[in-house]
């Protein structure tokens, strides 16, 4: 028993050490260095210059308070939220998102897994300002959500496709990848199946690259541009907003789909959490 | 006029959408009724409110993308939008947008490429008194300019700003400037190719609706679907024929 003890500390002390020992800079250098400086990845020295100072830190430290403080109408901590790999468990359970839970019988990413917990758990309603504030860096699910990502940090992407319904919105997210439409005739597939390919000066990444893909999809990461974290669904309307398409509900089926296909497509690559964006 | 007749157009495609859909509806629910017994009618009226439950898993991929888009909620598909249609006319595929929707290492067919080209071709309209060069001046500044007809969380409001051309986002055009690099570079537009009658056409064309000479390009169709009108298209021709533009001197 004691030995048994002894030897999980050991595994889960040095799996620390290997995993704490890469800061989110260390990821992308090493990733610059396997693609051989992917254009993507190395376009801005100064965005990487200022990835130890990453405000986002400051962020993640908020959250982790509001992640342990009894909170809601219930008065508990979110200590309880089963991210997938149950209950309260942080380390690597974003890397493995978006995921089915059988407990809302639905597919979720990062985002609606809060809402969901800040709900059934704390008790708090879509309007209160906990759940209802989506974005910035000062609202309690950009904390969290910046808290928790960080617990992946350097993990490979590693969402499951198990269960039907993870296989059936990645897929449907691929097809909507793929899917052209509007008054431009834009889709996902006209600026990300390149490499090095830009917009003005602004280099793209490749869906079809893990290596530099994973930057693209490492949120929640502090915008310099913006001054905020933003998450993987600002990310979302933002690129729908350029792509001339309506607002999209965030939390929503499609926006999952679309996220589980590009979880997917970095399968294997390093997460960089939190990252530091222009 | 012809703006006009386009919006008019849209405005009927959208319409005929949403016949199309409250259709569907009523099949659907016709299908449910007359499986139940005769006597239900009389009866308050069924449990037509609760949402059916939906297996994603039994559709195809394509029919659940489908299904997201259209049926899940998860857009606004009644948001307005700047050409007087909605969000889903936007969402909407028009026969080149789904002939053009080729996933990973999917190729045009032969078919679906003189279809694409067909269609481009017929779609285009010239200027009355034939294509002309405008100001470079202002050819420049819709070129810079990305402005326009954006949606979603934050649209652009036409009024106090006219619609860009987006040229820069992804092409090269005067160095003083970075462009994009999704499309070619047209640094020296003129300069390389001179200005001919036919060099005119070919580049209004393109920039009308490339998919007649590209067929399935990412260049946006900027005539024919109504995003710059002709003096704005005369005035970007300017700005890649005028010997005086920067585009032709660095």
């Amino acid at each position: 028993m004691f030995k048994k003890t002894l030897l999980t500390l050991a595994i889960t002390g040095s799996a620390v050490l290997v995993m704490g020992a890469k800061a989110p800079e260390d990821i992308l250098d090493a990733l610059a260095r396997k693609t051989n400086n992917a254009p993507y990845l190395v376009q801005s020295p100064q965005n990487r210059m200022m990835m130890p100072d990453n405000p986002a830190y400051d962020v993640a430290e908020e959250g982790a308070i509001l992640f342990k403080t009894p909170r809601g109408p219930k008065n508990v901590s979110m200590e309880k939220c089963d991210f997938g790999k149950g209950p309260g468990v942080l380390e690597g359970a974003y890397v493995e998102l978006p995921r089915y839970f059988a407990d809302a019988g639905k597919v979720m990413d990062l985002d609606s897994r809060l809402a969901y917990c800040m709900k059934t758990l704390q008790g708090f309603t879509d309007n209160d300002p906990a759940v209802k504030v989506k974005h910035g860096s000062g609202s309690d699910v950009m904390k969290l959500q910046t808290y928790i990502a960080a617990k992946s940090n350097g993990m490979p992407w590693n969402p499951p496709l198990n269960h039907p319904l993870e296989k059936a919105m990645r897929d449907a997210g691929e097809v909507m990848f793929y899917r052209r439409s509007g008054i431009m005739d834009f889709g996902c597939v006209t600026c990300h199946t390149k490499e090095g390919a830009r917009i003005r000066a602004s280099v793209l990444p490749n869906v079809y690259k893990p290596d530099e893909w994973t930057k693209a999809i490492s949120w929640p990461a502090y915008r310099i541009s913006q001054e905020n974290v933003r998450s993987s669904q600002h990310r979302l309307i933002e690129c729908l907003w350029q792509m001339r398409y309506p607002n999209m509900k965030n939390g929503s089926d499609a926006s999952i789909a679309l996220i589980s296909f590009w979880t997917d497509a970095a399968r294997g690559a390093p997460a960089i959490l939190p990252d530091l964006k222009r | 006029m012809l703006k006009k007749t386009s919006i008019a157009a849209a405005v009927a495609a959208a319409s005929a959408l949403i016949l199309i859909a409250g259709g569907c509806a009523a099949t659907s629910t016709g299908k449910a009724e007359t499986a139940k017994p005769a006597q239900d009618t009389a009866k308050p009226a069924p449990d037509t409110a609760k949402p059916k439950a939906v297996d994603y898993t039994a559709m195809t991929p394509t029919a659940l993308a489908e299904y997201l888009i259209f049926e899940s909620g998860s857009y606004d598909l009644n948001q307005p939008t700047q050409e007087g249609t909605n969000g889903r006319a936007r969402l909407t595929q028009d026969e080149i947008q789904k002939a053009c929707t080729l996933k990973k290492s999917e190729e045009l067919s032969d078919k679906a490429r003189e279809k694409v080209m067909a269609l481009a071709a017929a779609s285009i309209r010239y200027p009355e008194g034939g294509i002309k060069l405008g100001d470079w001046k202002k050819g420049r500044q819709l070129a810079w300019s990305g402005f326009g007809f954006r949606t979603a969380h934050n649209p652009d409001k036409h009024g106090p700003g006219e619609a860009g051309g987006n040229c820069y986002n992804c092409h090269q055009l005067a160095t003083d400037r970075t462009g994009g690099t999704i499309g070619p570079s047209l640094t020296d537009y003129g300069k390389i190719r001179g200005s001919s009658p036919e060099m005119l056409k070919y580049t209004y064309d393109i920039i009308y609706n490339a998919n007649a000479t590209f067929p399935c390009t990412n260049m946006p169709r900027n005539g024919a679907n109504g995003i710059l009108n002709d003096a704005q298209i005369a005035d970007i021709m300017a700005y890649l024929f005028d010997p005086e533009s920067p585009v032709n001197k660095h």
